[in-house]
This record gives structure tokens, C-alpha cells and sequence, in this order.
């Protein structure tokens, strides 16, 4: 019987790397799958392997070396290769593939339907791509949600519904609107990735969403209602007399849809803001207030 | 079988699984959720990883190695029906089918 050495076609001092070169190049050559009709292939198969897993592990190989083990030494598993269940039965079905040889016979030639695999078999559907594209939307418009539409690359329109609280990141799966399947076969999905913008009024907190809101003067000190903007359009707030720059109000479910169906909240950040241009008047209001000069709110 | 047997017998990961399901190199019976596999899956999964871990083939290598695989099985498998059907024909349509291939 020949030995591994031999099996392999190397030399009895060949490095571990052309020892696994030349068991490639064999495993390639007699693989019984890529030998389908071949019965000696899977014979010359198992023995190269049988080889390889001698002279692959260092150890092994030292032992077969010093005569502790000779060529069988390592059992190998017996198996079925694909080839034994691609003929007949349920798999040769399923994995059928008439694509090499379609073009046997003229469409009007006897045999045609035979060799393009028609004969009520299955042919080999597929499904179709799926595309794959990003959206920017506005903050408004991911709280909002709402019908949109828009252009695909290849110019046809696509009407989108945006579910209202969409994430940023979050996909959109329009089943059926990507490529189409092939040979029957059910059509892809278009894939909308939805990246939502940064708002310029709006920062979003997790599902609560913070805004600042400038006031007067005026309204600081005697109190009163203004208009504060939401996600879902503006809203009449009252602001207590004698409120300082900084107090947030919060609008309970007033913020971004979350997942449970509920909303986050709104926190409003109210700014005192001066009059753009000094106010003679105010700066003669303010000299002559006592109380003025005695409060330091660093050291309240 | 199911998925997570078919895995533990072949040994890899079910993410490994899933790319050869989307690739169609193993196409399973029943739809999504319910997949089940075969003997021949299980020995196609082998040929894979023969592909892959023995010979060096890549992702791309095991598309065409797995395609072409498919269509030498399914001519072979036309090829017998061919000779099945020429077997049943009369002696005189064998010889003359015979010398058609002979180029005679």
C-alpha cells in the first residue's frame, strides 16, 4: 500500500505548505461531487484525504514517521457525497438547473420542451433583487409621518407612507417594488433607509424633544400667553409674571411618537431677550429701581 | 431537519446557513421560519465546505462551482433518459442512431 508520502506525491521531507498545495490540487481532481460519473473517484477521494489527515497535523506526522501509526492511521468518517442524491427524488427538483443546455433544439424542435426542462417540472424560479436606497426627511416629517413621493434613480415615482415617529436609520420595506423575479419567480423588495435632519428649532432627546424659546422683557416680568411651536403645529403657553431667563416648561405628550404608540414630551427652554436696539427709557426705568441695586441673583 | 440541527451536524454558524439559503447554493422546503432540510442538503453543505476549507474556493468561485455542478446533474440526468428512450426503440432505429453519431 502506498504511503501518505506517496498518496500525496511529495517528498518524505516536503514542508507543511506543499504538502496542503498538493492535497488541494488532488481534493480539486477527485472530489466525487466535480467526478459525478467517475466511481474511482471517490476511492482516490478518500485516500488522499485519508493521506492528508496523517500528514497534516504535525504530531500525526511524526508518529507515522517513527512507525507508531501506519498509513490507516487515522479513521476516516464515511459519508455520502451530493452526487448520490442529485438523480431522481425530491432534491434534483429543487436544485435543477437546465441554464447550460437551453439552447438544445430549435423553440419548434421536438425535443426543445425536453432539454429546456419543461415536462411539468419545476423550473428554477428566483426571487428578484432587492433595491436598496436612502431618504432624508425633516424631524416634522418623521414625528408627522404622512405620504410621500419620490423619485427612484431610475425615475419612476414611488409613493411612500412614512410611519409617524420614524428613527433615523430605521428601513422602510416595500415588498414586491424591487427587481423583478426571474422565471416567475416572486419580485424583490425595495429597502428605504430613512435618515432624519437635524432640525434647526428642534433637538430630539430620545422620544422628548427640547425647544428655546426667546420672550420679552416685559412678558418675563408681568407673565402672559404666547405661541410656542410644536411638532404638531403651534401651541398657546402661559408664561407666569416674574420668570427668569432659563425656566423650561414641559408640554406633556407634546413630543416625538414612541414606539408604544404614546409621545415624549416637550420641554420649552425660555431666553430672555433685550430689545435689539437700548431703550432710553427702560435704562431710566432701571436707575431709578431700588430694589435693582440690592439683588445679586449670584449670591441669592 | 431544521435549521439549527442541520448546523450542528455540518458545524457551522446559522449565520453561515443564511448566506447560502439567500445565495440559493441550499434551498430548503417550506418557507421562511419553518425551513427543512434533507440528506441531500446536509451532503451539498459538505461539497460547500470542501469547496471552501479544502480547495481554497471563494464566495464567488462556489457560485459558479455550485451552478455548474447543478447543470452537469440535471444533463446527466436528461442524458439517461435519453439513453433509456434509445434502449426502448427497435434494433434497426439503435443502429442508425448509432451510425448518425459515428459521423458514418
Amino acid at each position: 500500500m502506498a504511503t501518505p508520502y506517496e498518496t500525496l506525491g511529495v517528498k518524505k521531507d516536503a514542508s507543511q505548505k506543499e504538502i496542503q498545495s498538493a492535497y488541494r490540487k488532488l481534493a480539486k481532481k477527485y472530489h466525487p461531487d466535480l467526478n459525478p460519473g467517475d466511481s474511482a473517484a471517490e476511492q482516490k477521494f478518500k485516500s488522499v484525504s485519508a493521506a492528508y489527515a496523517i500528514l497534516e497535523d504535525v504530531e500525526k506526522r511524526a508518529k507515522f514517521d517513527r512507525g507508531e501509526i501506519d498509513e490507516n492511521g487515522v479513521e476516516q468518517d464515511a459519508r455520502s457525497y451530493y452526487r448520490d442524491y442529485s438523480q431522481g427524488g425530491d432534491a434534483a427538483s429543487r436544485y435543477r438547473n437546465s441554464g447550460g443546455f437551453a439552447d438544445f433544439g430549435d423553440a419548434d424542435d421536438l425535443f426543445s420542451s425536453f432539454f429546456s426542462g419543461a415536462r411539468g417540472r419545476r423550473q428554477q424560479t428566483a426571487r428578484g433583487d432587492d433595491l436598496q436606497f436612502k431618504l432624508e426627511i425633516s424631524l416634522l416629517d418623521a414625528a408627522n409621518g404622512g405620504p410621500k413621493t419620490v423619485t427612484l434613480p431610475g425615475g419612476s415615482p414611488l409613493e411612500l407612507r412614512i410611519p409617524p415617529g420614524v428613527r433615523d436609520g430605521q428601513v422602510l420595506r416595500l415588498r414586491g417594488k424591487g427587481g423583478p423575479g426571474f422565471n416567475g419567480g416572486p419580485d424583490g423588495d425595495t429597502l428605504i433607509e430613512i435618515q432624519v435632519l437635524p432640525d434647526k428649532q428642534f433637538v430630539r432627546d430620545g422620544d422628548n424633544v427640547r425647544v428655546e424659546i426667546p420672550i420679552s422683557v416685559r412678558e418675563a416680568v408681568l407673565g402672559g400667553k404666547i405661541e410656542v411651536p410644536t411638532l404638531s403645529g403651534a401651541v398657546s403657553v402661559t408664561v407666569r409674571a416674574n420668570t427668569s431667563s432659563g425656566r423650561i416648561l414641559r408640554l406633556s405628550g407634546k413630543g416625538f411618537p414612541n414606539r408604544h404608540g404614546g409621545h415624549g414630551d416637550l420641554f420649552v427652554t425660555l431666553k430672555i431677550v433685550l430689545p435689539t436696539t437700548p431703550d432710553p427709557q427702560l435704562e431710566e426705568f432701571m436707575k431709578g429701581w431700588e430694589a435693582g441695586r440690592n439683588f445679586n441673583p449670584r449670591r441669592a | 431537519m431544521n435549521d439549527i440541527e442541520f448546523c450542528r451536524i455540518l458545524e457551522i454558524e446559522t449565520a453561515t446557513l443564511n448566506i447560502w439559503v439567500e445565495e440559493r447554493w441550499i434551498i430548503p422546503v417550506g418557507a421562511d421560519g419553518t425551513s427543512s432540510y434533507g440528506d441531500a442538503d446536509v451532503a451539498r453543505g459538505r461539497l460547500i465546505l470542501d469547496l471552501v476549507r479544502t480547495m481554497g474556493v471563494n464566495e464567488a468561485g462556489v457560485d459558479v462551482v455550485v451552478d455548474l455542478v447543478d447543470q452537469l446533474h440535471t444533463l446527466r440526468e436528461q442524458m439517461r433518459l435519453v439513453m433509456d428512450a434509445i434502449r426502448q426503440q427497435d434494433v434497426t432505429v439503435q443502429r442508425s442512431l448509432r451510425k448518425a453519431l459515428d459521423g458514418r
